[in-house]
């Protein structure tokens, strides 16, 4: 697998050229493919979390000798995720077990392309709510929370220290401190505002006081977003960018993969980022260590503004025929001794409650905001397959990027998507 | 008789995939339906819907049309331009160059599109920082993958790119077989380079022509990597997207395969119209060669 490596100045190939390389190593890398009966094929998401091979070289081994069963892994980059399972299911390629982000996970269950595994003896009370939420569709139970990850603020403490600045507790000081460090650090971003990164988005839908979509009474969603609430969060996150001057023209293009780059390549100063986000940023700039920090995304009077709490389920694959040894291998990773491991060598929340609270303790220290954030203030995206269609097509960033690119104003803007939000999700 | 292997190998790759689609575009087909392989049909209705949607006319239609027509002007006179350069070198010279375009023409739309979009870069590219020395762009930069015109003038620089090279070599074969003697009789008449050009090398190579300028319709009617790998190129509601990237958003993004199904087809029948247009025109004087 390649390890991401600093590039100053060249993010996106950096990017292309990593998922490129990892493509590549992942295909030469399998063997024993002529044994295809016997062995399972495994799909992992891959984007901003650290260099996993390792880990799945021992697991996968650790399985090998229970079962006799060969695992293939193979890793997909998240933004390919959706079109490439769709693709696989067109043409039978599937693969056994899949890890599926929370937001998909109803989405591929309702077309059925799912294993029910309710069948199995599954305690699903033990795992984070909000995400086995996800994992449930009527009496059926589609995938196993595997682990959360939240997303709070990253930021340089060795430059906060040095110009005397504090952690920011409601969204003024948060302002204060992005123009302060803007003015104070010339030519670093102070705080990107990403255009292509939707979870940076939703915290400041909440923290305004809207909702995303609320299910109605008649079963019919409304849209939040244009509602005073919803605007005023995104009005204070984009006016960040557009008038207080604390992000860059180019961050409109940017992913969280950009966002974390920036970081790692010292050139922004804080960010929206997730847990498993400061190993990886180590990992590409080792100079970095005990000079990042986070804090929990603060509220806009006070107290935490939700953040989106995301995280991955494992689930069976359909008619692949093995379905038995693919269920077999999601209780493996999800078992006791690998779900831990997986934890501390990404830096993501267990997927079991009892756990988070074990791993906070012994994590390390730069995890405790986000285990706040987790725990105190973390929301779901409207729980309906449909929502799956909201992301493909990209409406939330859409939105972001027109008004970051002053096509449209942020009532403009927010109407259109609450609109577009609505006929989705009510399926129009 | 001895047709019958190519005619079956082409059944089989062409026209069962063709037919699928046909069949698709009239079906409502989910990825509930992918699941189960079961289907209604249900008419014209995927029809209706994409030529009463707005975004059809509004976008994909213009941004397919309007690229495809500059990006095949550009390259073919790109291409013709080199073609004329290289056929007055002698054999080492015309070896480096040929070798040098070569390089355009392997390069993988995939990779050539990455780096395009590296030189474009808002905020590090190649292109940003120079102009930024010069004082012609604010420190601040300016995103132009957020402009429709910009973008596609990226999207014409990486298509034509990649695309002239072809054009050259065809045109240069042809250009080697026009007699050398017509040219002559031409100059003594007093002809200069242009109307020698016009008058005498076009009516000869006009198959070549006819043949390098249907099939950069085609390749340029139909672009996808090179759009949707751009910044702003996958989303859905953006004006950046062409028939083909929108067919495919509409199909693995929306999960609406019958609806995509439809958009191909469209740009199937379309690119039909263009290219019989385009034999008749260009053979119309003097009938085929």
């Amino acid at each position: 697998m390649a390890r991401r490596r600093t590039h100053k100045y060249v993010p996106l190939p950096a990017a292309a050229v990593a998922l490129v390389l990892a493509a590549t190593a992942c295909g030469s890398g399998g063997g024993g493919d002529g044994s295809a009966a016997d062995g399972l094929t495994v799909w992992i998401m891959q984007g901003t979390n650290p260099d996993e091979t390792g880990f799945f070289e021992e697991a996968n081994a650790a399985f090998t000798e229970e079962t006799g069963v060969e695992v293939d892994v193979e890793f997909i980059p998240w933004q390919d995720a959706q079109n490439k399972i769709s693709t696989a299911i067109a043409g039978g390629t599937t693969p056994d077990v899949v890890e599926l982000g929370n937001t998909l996970t109803p989405g591929f269950a309702d077309a059925g392309a799912l294993h029910d595994l309710s069948g199995y003896d599954i305690d699903t009370d033990q795992y984070i709510p909000g995400l086995m939420e996800m994992g449930r569709l009527g009496d059926g139970v589609y995938g196993v929370p595997w682990y959360a990850s939240i997303r709070s603020v990253v930021y340089r403490s060795d430059i906060f220290e040095e110009h005397g600045l504090e952690v920011p507790e409601n969204w003024e000081e948060l302002r204060e401190t992005a123009t302060a460090l803007a003015e104070a650090e010339d030519g670093m971003i102070a705080f990107p505002v990403p255009g292509d990164a939707q979870y940076s988005v939703m915290p400041w839908i909440w923290g305004g006081g809207g909702e995303i979509a609320v299910e109605q009474p008649d079963g019919t969603w409304v849209s939040e977003i244009d509602t005073p609430e919803g605007r005023a969060g995104i009005e204070f996150f984009t006016g960040l960018a557009l008038e207080d001057g604390t992000s860059t023209t180019g961050a409109v293009n940017w992913t969280e993969i950009e966002v974390m780059e920036s970081i790692a390549n010292e050139e922004a100063a804080m960010a929206i980022l997730g847990s498993a986000n400061p190993k990886a940023i180590l990992e590409s700039n080792p100079e970095l260590e005990g000079r990042i920090d986070s804090f929990t995304l603060p509220g806009r009077e006070e107290g935490y503004m939700p953040s989106f709490a995301g995280g991955s389920l494992l689930s069976v694959f359909e008619g692949t025929g093995n379905e038995e040894a693919a269920w077999q291998y999601v209780q493996h990773l999800t078992g006791d001794e690998f779900s831990m491991r997986w934890s501390e060598e990404t830096g993501f929340f267990p997927g079991v409650t009892a756990k988070v609270e074990e791993f906070s303790e012994s994590a390390d220290p730069i995890l405790g905001p986000f285990a706040v954030q987790l725990n105190e203030a973390s929301r779901g995206v409207p729980v309906t397959p449909a929502w799956t269609q909201v992301e493909a097509e990209k409406l939330l960033v859409g939105m972001q990027q027109s008004i970051l690119n002053g096509e449209a104003s942020v009532d403009e803007a927010t109407a259109d998507t609450a609109a577009e939000i609505e006929r989705i999700l009510n399926g129009g | 008789m001895l047709l019958a292997p190519a005619l079956t190998v082409i059944g089989l790759l062409l026209l069962f995939p063709l037919g699928r689609i046909l069949w698709l575009s009239f079906r409502d087909f989910k990825l509930r339906n992918l699941m189960s392989g079961e289907s209604d049909f249900i008419g014209l209705d995927n029809y209706v819907a994409l030529l009463t949607d707005p975004y059809l006319w509004q976008v994909a239609m213009v941004n397919t049309v309007v690229f495809a027509v500059v990006a095949v002007l550009t390259t073919i006179v790109v291409g013709t331009l080199v073609a004329l350069l290289l056929s007055t070198l002698s054999t080492v010279p015309r070896l480096v160059v040929v070798s040098c375009i070569m390089v355009a023409w392997a390069m993988p739309a995939v990779s050539g599109t990455y780096v395009w979009v590296w030189i474009f870069d808002v905020d590090n590219g190649v292109v940003a920082q120079a102009l930024t020395s010069l004082g012609l762009l604010d420190p601040s930069g300016h995103n132009w993958f957020a402009d429709r015109l910009f973008f596609y003038a990226i999207v014409t620089l990486n298509v034509v790119h990649g695309g002239f090279p072809f054009v050259a070599v065809t045109v240069l074969a042809g250009l080697l077989t026009v007699p050398a003697e017509l040219h002559e009789a031409a100059r003594i008449d007093g002809a200069g380079a242009w109307k020698r050009f016009w008058h005498v090398t076009f009516p000869v190579l006009r198959p070549v022509f006819a043949v390098v300028t249907v099939l950069s319709t085609i390749w340029d009617f139909k672009v996808f990597a090179q759009i949707y790998l751009m910044p702003g190129g996958d989303v859905g509601g953006s004006d950046m997207l062409n028939l083909g990237v929108w067919s495919y958003v509409r199909s693995f993004g929306h999960n609406d395969y019958g609806l995509g199904a439809a958009i191909a087809v469209l740009l199937t029948l379309l690119l039909l119209v263009v290219t019989v247009f385009y034999l008749r025109a260009l053979f119309r004087e003097d009938g085929l060669r």
